[in-house]
């Protein structure tokens, strides 16, 4: 399996302030990856070192093979929409069309403009005018149409209705199964999440808490309801990720790291991990 | 990339060029006006008898000064104003509305689509300067003809080719600085110091030495009173030649001590005898014209003084130094620019 993004001890420090700190990542090609931590957990920061607009301050980073961001060829192999999906409020459409044919060797402009007229945007409109979704979907066309290998979404649903919200993604998926292309979103809509991505990448206060196949994880955690008395006599295959006490009874959420016996262990879903991990983490 | 440049230039070019057309419009009446007066009044009063030439020159001065003073200012700022309005927002703009972050991801390096900017927008910048330099040189080539003082600080600045090293230095610089600073009003605020400090007060300054001077001794006789120099007589220290000029050329020393044959300062009683020769009832009987008795006087005295200065065939070669130097400026602003887009975070 290859890699799309290798990252080794990468690491990004704002002045003191830690922005990603040792972050080792493989990200599978193929893959529509889901990357969620609360808000100033680095989800920005590593989407931004992946597409080289932020240089790491350690570490390395490699996306498609290469340091991002360095070349025009390494450029045209990524797509990336930032957050709040900037487009040039002057520039009409159209124009964003012709913009996206002239910096891209390899655009794809009939794809650009079915996709145009589907979204059902008029080619005459300036940007600046386009409603938050419009925007959204103007700004997933011009990375889509430059035909990269890997897209990148910084938060892009964040600011949208939940139908923008939905009509989103699911044209993003549709260009997912149409152009065999691995994405990675940041969202901290983890309903979003669960819908589109295979695979979750964890971020909390700067570090990476889980990565890997959605399935995989969510078969690996379990939900646990323990004595107190009986919390220190966990099996040595589990580790607990979040603990919550009342009265005499402890309820778990534990990550089976071997062949560990776990009785009365619950299934637990997505988004019940996530947050685990989340608040385990912050207590 | 080229595309996108123009596209995003558009209006604020279209804009330039109607201000452009205004000015031109002004200069080009300007100089046909001036050549039609001067061709009447100085150059007729020259092949006219008995016409008061030096009259009939001062006139067309005093006429032309303040028309042909306004739009060398302006040219004097222009530089400033190109570099403001169309330099700082060439990249703030981009942070601002954080479209770096959507143009940055296409496939063009950072350093090619600032490469792009400068070079397109720069270009424009230096033109439109240009176009107005050559104007206004030709435009104001009679009044500069009648003063012959092309060295003067206003009229150096905005004659020939200088103005264009200026719009390319500001031009360069307001983007850089735009660069580091990424805020529109902010950057302009610093490109406005910036450019006001090495563009318009230091090159007037600094002009006089950029190569050695030449200093050369004037013996005091008829001719320096005609050169605008006058005496200074104080009851103590040595007598001053103030205000003389050589045509042409760029005067360093002021005030010069008018030195006896052996190089030994003057005082006041080295020319008593002229003064005690004079009388004021001679000097009401002929205020203006013939020569200052006291004057005349010390120019029988084998006097002399020494003057530093630029000559003026050196015209041409402080241009192009001054040029020049603007230019490597402008290169080594957009060196740092194309350095620093690199590494910027997005």
């Amino acid at each position: 399996m290859t890699s799309v993004l290798r990252a080794r001890r990468l690491t990004k420090i704002y002045g003191r302030r830690p922005g990603l700190t040792d972050a080792d990542l493989d990200i599978p090609a193929g893959r529509v990856v889901g990357l969620v931590g609360p808000n100033g957990a680095g989800k920005s920061t590593l989407l931004g070192l992946s597409c080289g607009l932020i240089e790491p301050s350690a570490g390395s980073i490699e996306v498609l093979g290469e340091r991002p961001g360095t070349r025009a060829a390494q450029l045209a192999r990524v797509g990336f929409v930032a957050q709040d999906t900037p487009l040039y409020p002057g520039l009409t459409v159209a124009e964003h069309l012709r913009l996206g044919a002239r910096l891209n060797p390899g655009w794809d402009d009939k794809l650009a403009r079915r996709r145009v007229q589907q979204i059902g945007l008029d080619l005459a409109q300036r940007a600046g005018r386009l409603s938050g979704g419009q925007r959204a979907q103007l700004a997933l066309t011009i990375a889509v149409a430059k035909r990269p290998e890997l897209l990148i979404f910084d938060e892009p649903v964040a600011a949208l209705d939940p139908l923008a919200r939905w009509q989103f993604l699911q044209n993003l998926m549709e260009f997912v199964s149409e152009l065999a292309v691995t994405v990675v979103l940041s969202s901290h809509l983890l309903g979003d999440v669960e819908r589109v991505c295979d695979h979750l990448v964890l971020l909390s206060a700067s570090r990476v808490r889980l990565s890997g196949a959605v399935d995989d994880l969510v078969d690996e955690h379990f939900r646990v309801v323990v004595g107190r008395e009986d919390l220190d006599r966990l099996p040595s295959g589990a580790e607990v990720v979040h603990a919550e006490h009342k009265g005499g009874q402890s309820t778990l959420v534990v990550r089976r790291t071997g062949p560990a016996f776990l009785p009365h262990a619950e299934r637990i879903n997505l988004e019940d991990m996530v947050l685990a991990y989340m608040t385990g983490v912050q207590r | 990339m080229t595309w996108l440049t123009w596209r995003q230039f558009r209006g604020q070019f279209l804009v330039g060029l109607a201000v452009l057309a205004v000015v031109a419009a002004f200069l080009l009446y300007l100089g046909f006006r001036m050549r039609h007066v001067y061709d009447t009044d100085v150059a007729g009063c020259v092949a006219a008898d008995g016409c008061d030439v030096t009259l009939a020159r001062n006139t067309f001065a005093n006429e032309y000064g303040e028309l042909v003073t306004m739009p060398a200012i302006l040219l004097m700022v222009l530089p400033l104003l190109v570099g403001l309005f169309w330099g700082t927002p060439l990249v703030t703009r981009e942070f601002e509305n954080h479209t770096h972050r959507l143009v940055w991801n296409q496939s063009v390096t950072r350093r090619r689509w600032l490469a792009v900017k400068l070079a397109m927008v720069g270009s424009a910048a230096v033109l439109v300067t240009g176009a107005v330099s050559g104007l206004l040189t030709w435009a104001a080539s009679r009044y500069d003809a009648v003063l012959g003082s092309r060295f003067g600080e206003l009229s150096f600045a905005t004659r020939n080719i200088v103005p264009l090293g200026y719009a390319a230095f500001a031009f360069a610089l307001a983007v850089t600085i735009g660069l580091v600073v990424r805020r529109t009003v902010r950057a302009m605020a610093v490109t406005l110091l910036a450019v006001a400090v090495l563009q318009i007060l230091i090159p007037g300054l600094a002009r006089g030495h950029v190569l050695p001077p030449v200093t050369r001794s004037v013996a005091y006789d008829a001719g320096v009173p005609d050169n605008g120099g006058r005496l200074a007589i104080r009851r103590e220290g040595p007598v001053l030649v103030t205000g003389y000029v050589i045509p042409g050329a760029l005067k360093l020393s002021t005030n010069e001590k008018l030195l006896t044959a052996t190089g030994g300062e003057t005082d006041t009683a080295t020319i008593r005898p002229c003064l005690g020769a004079t009388s004021s009832v001679q000097r009401e009987a002929d205020p203006n014209g013939g020569q200052d008795p006291i004057e005349a006087c010390v120019a029988g005295l084998n006097l002399h003084f020494d003057v530093t200065y630029q000559p003026a065939d050196r015209y041409w070669s402080f241009q192009r130094l001054e040029f020049g130097g603007f230019l490597v400026l402008a290169g080594l602003s957009c060196a740092v620019a194309l350095w620093r887009v690199r590494r910027l975070t997005g």
